[in-house]
C-alpha cells in the first residue's frame, strides 16, 4: 500500500514517482521529460503510509496539548503505557501489570526490555518523573495536562528499576482511568538536556530531537510541514504494519479530501459532512466514521438570571430539536445527548433519553420560572467542532422561537469561549453565562466529563454551583468497587441530565476517509494506530 | 535634494512605517478577546499555572510596559517564542521564507513569460481577434478571485485530470537542485516543478494580466512615436523594431511594476498558499491566527512589512540613481 505522494527527500532514496505519477507529470512538465530515465518504481512506497491530519504537531514535547491530532502522531512516537480499548478499559503494554495497594497507591510493574529510541533504557525513574512533571507546575518542565487528565493523582515514585507507585487522592477505579490514558514515558535525561530554561519548555526541531520508546522513530521533520516515521528497529513488541508513516496536515476538509482523491495521502481525518459524498462517490477510498466520545452542548451558568431557575435551564433544553439539527446541520453525523457523557463511557445512563424538542412545555417552564420575556445570547465557536457555527445558529434560532424569550447567537474565536468556560461561576468574574463547547471524555470515565465543569472544592473553574450534583461527584471518586462506583456514576448523569446545566446537544461522529483495502476501524477515543491497521 | 538625501528620508519614511505595524499589532493583541494564558495552555489548566505563564510572559504588566518590551525585543530582533510549538519565532519565520520566495519568483516568471508576448500580439494587431483575446484574458485575470482560481485548478487539473498534485511542497527548489548537483538525478526537481506549478499560476494569474495590459499600452504608446516612423523608414525589419526598440523602451516602467508588485506578491501568497497548503509564510500566518498565536502572527507580519518596505526603498534607489530628478522632487 502506497500513497502515490512525491517525496523529495533524496536521502530516503530516489523512490519519489512510480510510472503511473510520471506520466501525469510528463503532460504536465514535458519539457522535463528527458529526466524520466532517473524515475522507476520502488517496493519500498508499498510500505509507506501517509496520514493527513487537519493540525500538525509543532513541538517535540508529546505532552505540551491536549489535541487529538498531536496524540496521533506522539503516540507512534512515545507510545502510552497502557493500551485502552473504549468501553473495556486498560489492558497491559508498557506496563505489564499494576495492582491497588489500597492505601492510595497503585504499583504498576515496568517490562524491562524496553528502550528509548536514542539507546537508553526505560526506566521507572522515567515514568515517576513523566507523571510528576505532568501534575505539578513546580516540577521544572511544566505539562498542562495533568490538571484534567490525570486530575486525582498526587505523585508517582520509582520503587526500584521496574516498579513505580502511583499515589492518588480518590479511588482507585478513578485513579487507573486516568493513568491509564494519560500516562507516558519521557526519558528524563532527554528531557532535562533537551529543556529551555528561557522559555520553560521542551524545545527542538530536528529528527533526533525526539526520543520515545514507541513502534516508530522519526527520521524526518519539518516544522509545520510533515514528520516522517519509520520503524524502531529495537522495538519490544510486535512490528506495526508499515515500514514508513508520513504525517502532514491541512487546515480544510476539501483539501485534505482532495489529497485523498488524487492518491497523495491514505487517511484523512476530520472530514466535514458536506464533502462526504465526495469521497464516497470515488473510487478507490471510502468514508469510515464512529461515534466518537465527544459531546456538544451549551454550558448554563447558573449564578445569574435567567440560568439560576432549573425551569428555565430545563426550557432551553425543550426548545431545542436535538435530531433535527443532527440531521440537517450534521446530516446524520451524529446522536442527539441528554447526558454529558455518550455511551461506552464508565457512568453512562442509558435509561436516559435526550430532551426531545417540545415548544408548548418549554413555554411553560420559561413562565413557571419567572423569566418570560428574558433576552439571552448564545456564545459559540467557528471550525472547531463539526458545523459548529450553524449548529449553533440553529440552537439559537429555536430559542428564539419561543413566544417569550429572545435569543441572539454571537459567533466568535474559540478563545472567547475558552474563557468564558475557564472564567468560573463568580458573576464578577464573567461576562459570557451561556456558549456552546464540546468535551471529549478520553479517560472513558465520566468522571473525566463532569468534575471540572461541577466539583465545588478546590475548583474555581466550574461552570455550575451545585451542592447536590457536586457531592455526587465526589462521592463517586471515593468508590473503590467498580461496579459500585458506575452505578454512582449514571446516578451522576441522572442528575446533571435533571438539572440541566447544559443544553444537551449531541455526541459529535469522527469521519475518516481511507484507503478501501486498509483493515482498520475508528475509535471512539479519536485516536488513530498504525498499530490497529492491516494493509 | 540629493540622491543620497533623497534615500535616507526613504528609509526613515520606512521605518515609521514598520513602527506602525509593529504598534497596530501590538495594540490588536491588546485589544483582542481571550487571556492569552490560557491559548498558551490546554484546556482546563489550573489557576496556578495559568498565573505561572501570566508571571513568565510577563502579562500582568502594564500594557505599556508589556508594549516597551515588546518594542525594545523587536529592535533588538528577539520576537519571542511560539506560543504553541515553544520555537523562536525569528526561526519559524525564517524557514519559511524560501517557500515563499520561490513562489513569489515563480509566479513573477510566470507572469513575465506570459504576460509581455501577449501584450505584444495586442499591441501590434490592435482590433483585431487577438487583441480582443488578449483583452478578454487581461479583465478575467484582473477581475477573478485568485483563491477561486486556485480551487478551480485544483478541481480540473488535480482532482479531474490527475495532471498536477492537489497541493503541498514535498522538496525545496534549492534542495532539488543540490540533489541535482550531487546525484545527477532530476527526479526533485520535476516533483518541485509539477508541485509549484499551480500555486505560481493562480498567485501570477492577476499580475500577468496587470503586466500584459501595462505591455499593451506602452507598446501602443512607443508604436506611435517618431522612431518608429524613422526606423521602418531606413527599412529595418518590423519584427527588429518591435523586439528590439520598441519592447525596450516599454520595459522601463514595466520593470518599475515587476519590482513594486514582489511586495503586493508576498501578501497575495497568503491565500494561494493556504488554498494549495504551501508551506510558506503565508501558511503559517493563517496557522498562526487560527490557533492565535500572537508572537509568531506579530513576527510574520513584521517581516512582511520589512520586505515590503525594503524592497520599495530598493526600487526608489535603483529609481533615483537611474533619474536624479527624483531625488530632487
Amino acid at each position: 500500500m502506497c500513497s502515490k505522494r512525491d517525496n523529495g527527500n533524496m536521502p530516503h532514496g530516489i523512490n519519489r514517482l512510480d510510472r503511473r505519477a510520471f506520466i501525469k507529470s510528463g503532460v504536465a512538465a514535458g519539457t522535463l521529460a528527458t529526466v524520466a530515465g532517473c524515475l522507476g518504481e520502488d517496493p519500498e512506497d508499498e510500505e509507506e503510509f501517509v496520514i493527513t491530519l487537519s493540525q500538525f504537531p509543532d513541538t517535540i514535547d508529546p505532552l505540551d496539548h491536549i489535541t487529538g491530532d498531536y496524540f496521533d502522531v506522539y503516540d507512534h512516537i512515545y507510545e502510552p503505557l497502557f493500551d485502552f480499548e473504549p468501553g473495556e478499559g486498560i489492558f497491559p503494554r508498557v506496563v505489564e501489570d499494576w495492582e491497588a495497594q489500597g492505601d492510595g497507591t497503585t504499583e504498576l510493574s515496568l517490562r524491562d526490555d524496553v528502550v528509548f529510541h536514542n539507546g537508553d533504557d526505560l526506566t521507572a525513574e522515567d515514568v515517576a518523573w513523566t507523571i510528576n512533571r505532568t501534575i505539578d507546575p513546580e516540577f521544572g518542565v511544566p505539562s498542562p495536562i495533568g490538571t484534567f487528565g490525570l486530575g486525582s493523582i498526587t505523585g508517582a515514585e520509582a520503587l526500584d528499576e521496574t516498579t513505580v507507585s502511583v499515589q492518588y487522592s480518590a479511588s482507585a477505579g478513578l485513579a487507573q482511568f486516568e493513568f491509564g490514558n494519560y500516562a507516558r514515558a519521557i526519558d528524563k535525561q532527554w528531557a532535562i538536556d533537551n529543556h529551555d530554561a528561557e522559555n520553560d519548555a521542551i524545545t527542538g526541531a530536528d529528527p533526533e530531537d525526539f526520543n520515545g520508546t514507541g513502534p516508530y522513530e522519526v527520521v524526518d521533520f519539518t516544522s509545520g510541514e510533515e514528520i516522517v516515521l519509520e520503524r524502531f528497529d529495537d522495538y519490544w513488541g510486535d512490528e506495526p504494519p508499515f515500514e514508513r508513516v508520513v504525517f502532514n496536515a491541512d487546515n480544510e476538509s476539501s483539501g485534505r479530501v482532495a489529497s485523498l482523491e488524487t492518491d497523495e495521502t491514505d487517511l484523512t481525518i476530520n472530514i466535514l459532512p458536506e464533502d462526504v459524498d465526495t469521497v464516497e462517490n470515488t473510487d478507490g477510498i471510502e468514508i469510515r466514521n464512529v461515534t466518537s466520545f465527544r459531546t456538544i452542548f451549551c454550558p448554563m451558568k447558573n449564578t445569574v438570571a435567567p440560568f439560576d431557575s432549573q425551569e428555565f435551564r430545563q426550557a432551553m433544553n425543550y426548545a431545542v430539536d436535538n435530531e433535527g439539527i443532527v440531521e440537517t446541520v450534521l446530516s446524520g453525523f451524529g446522536e442527539p445527548r441528554g447526558q454529558p457523557v455518550s455511551p461506552g463511557i464508565n457512568g453512562f445512563n442509558d435509561d436516559i433519553e435526550p430532551y426531545a424538542q417540545d415548544v408548548g412545555q418549554a413555554e411553560s417552564l420559561v413562565e413557571e420560572s419567572g423569566y418570560g420575556g428574558a433576552e439571552i445570547e448564545l456564545q459559540a465557536p467557528q471550525g472547531r467542532y463539526l458545523n459548529d457555527a450553524q449548529v449553533a445558529e440553529q440552537v439559537a434560532d429555536q430559542i428564539d422561537q419561543l413566544e417569550n424569550v429572545s435569543c441572539d447567537v454571537n459567533i466568535g474565536d474559540f478563545g472567547i469561549v475558552s474563557d468564558a468556560n475557564q472564567a468560573g461561576v463568580d458573576p464578577d468574574e464573567f461576562e459570557i453565562p451561556f456558549y456552546m463547547i464540546g468535551w471529549g471524555v478520553i479517560t472513558g470515565d465520566t468522571d473525566y466529563g463532569v468534575q471540572g465543569f461541577f466539583t465545588i472544592p478546590d475548583n474555581p473553574n466550574r461552570t455550575f454551583d451545585d451542592e447536590e450534583l457536586s457531592d455526587a461527584i465526589l462521592e463517586s471518586q471515593q468508590i473503590d468497587d467498580p461496579d459500585e462506583r458506575r452505578e454512582q456514576l449514571e446516578e451522576v448523569n441522572r442528575i446533571a441530565h435533571e438539572k440541566a446545566p447544559f443544553v444537551y446537544l449531541h455526541t459529535q461522529e469522527s469521519i475518516y476517509g481511507i484507503r478501501e483495502e486498509i483493515q482498520w476501524e475508528p475509535r471512539e477515543d479519536e485516536t488513530v494506530y498504525i498499530w490497529g491497521m492491516e494493509n | 535634494m540629493t540622491t543620497g538625501k533623497f534615500l535616507v528620508r526613504r528609509i526613515l519614511q520606512g521605518v515609521v512605517v514598520i513602527w506602525g505595524v509593529v504598534t497596530i499589532m501590538f495594540a490588536l493583541r491588546a485589544v483582542s478577546p481571550g487571556d492569552p494564558a490560557n491559548l498558551m495552555l490546554a484546556e482546563g489548566a489550573s489557576e496556578e499555572l495559568i498565573q505561572q505563564v501570566r508571571m513568565e510572559e510577563g502579562l500582568n504588566q502594564p500594557v505599556y510596559v508589556q508594549y516597551l518590551d515588546y518594542v525594545q525585543g523587536m529592535v533588538l530582533g528577539d520576537f519571542g517564542y511560539s506560543w504553541r510549538s515553544n520555537r523562536e519565532v525569528e526561526a519559524m519565520v525564517i524557514e519559511r521564507i524560501p517557500a515563499t520566495v520561490e513562489l513569489a519568483v515563480a509566479a513573477t516568471i510566470v507572469a513575465i513569460a506570459i504576460s509581455i508576448p501577449l501584450g505584444v500580439i495586442s499591441a501590434t494587431r490592435r482590433n483585431e481577434p487577438a487583441d480582443y483575446g488578449a483583452t478578454l484574458f487581461s479583465l478575467l485575470g484582473i477581475s477573478t478571485p485568485n483563491f477561486w482560481l486556485g480551487l478551480m485548478l485544483i478541481l480540473v487539473l488535480g482532482v479531474w485530470a490527475g495532471v498536477f498534485p492537489t497541493g503541498r511542497r514535498p522538496v525545496g527548489l534549492a534542495e532539488a537542485i543540490g540533489t541535482l548537483l550531487q546525484y545527477g538525478y532530476a527526479g526533485d526537481l520535476l516533483t518541485w516543478l509539477k508541485y509549484i506549478t499551480l500555486p505560481a499560476i493562480t498567485l501570477g494569474t492577476y499580475f500577468t494580466a496587470l503586466i500584459t495590459r501595462l505591455t499593451r499600452s506602452g507598446m501602443v504608446d512607443e508604436l506611435g512615436k517618431p522612431y518608429v516612423t524613422a526606423s521602418r523608414a531606413k527599412g529595418l525589419p518590423s519584427v527588429l523594431v518591435r523586439y528590439k526598440h520598441v519592447l525596450r523602451n516599454t520595459m522601463i516602467p514595466i520593470i518599475t511594476v515587476l519590482g513594486l508588485q514582489l511586495g503586493t506578491l508576498m501578501g497575495g501568497a497568503v491565500i494561494t498558499e493556504t488554498v494549495f497548503n504551501w508551506p510558506g509564510l503565508g501558511l503559517r500566518l493563517i496557522d498562526a491566527l487560527r490557533i492565535r498565536d500572537w508572537p509568531l502572527m506579530q513576527g510574520i507580519v513584521v517581516f512582511i512589512a520589512i520586505a515590503f518596505v525594503s524592497i520599495n526603498i530598493f526600487v526608489d534607489a535603483i529609481y533615483a540613481s537611474l533619474d536624479p530628478r527624483v531625488g530632487e522632487e
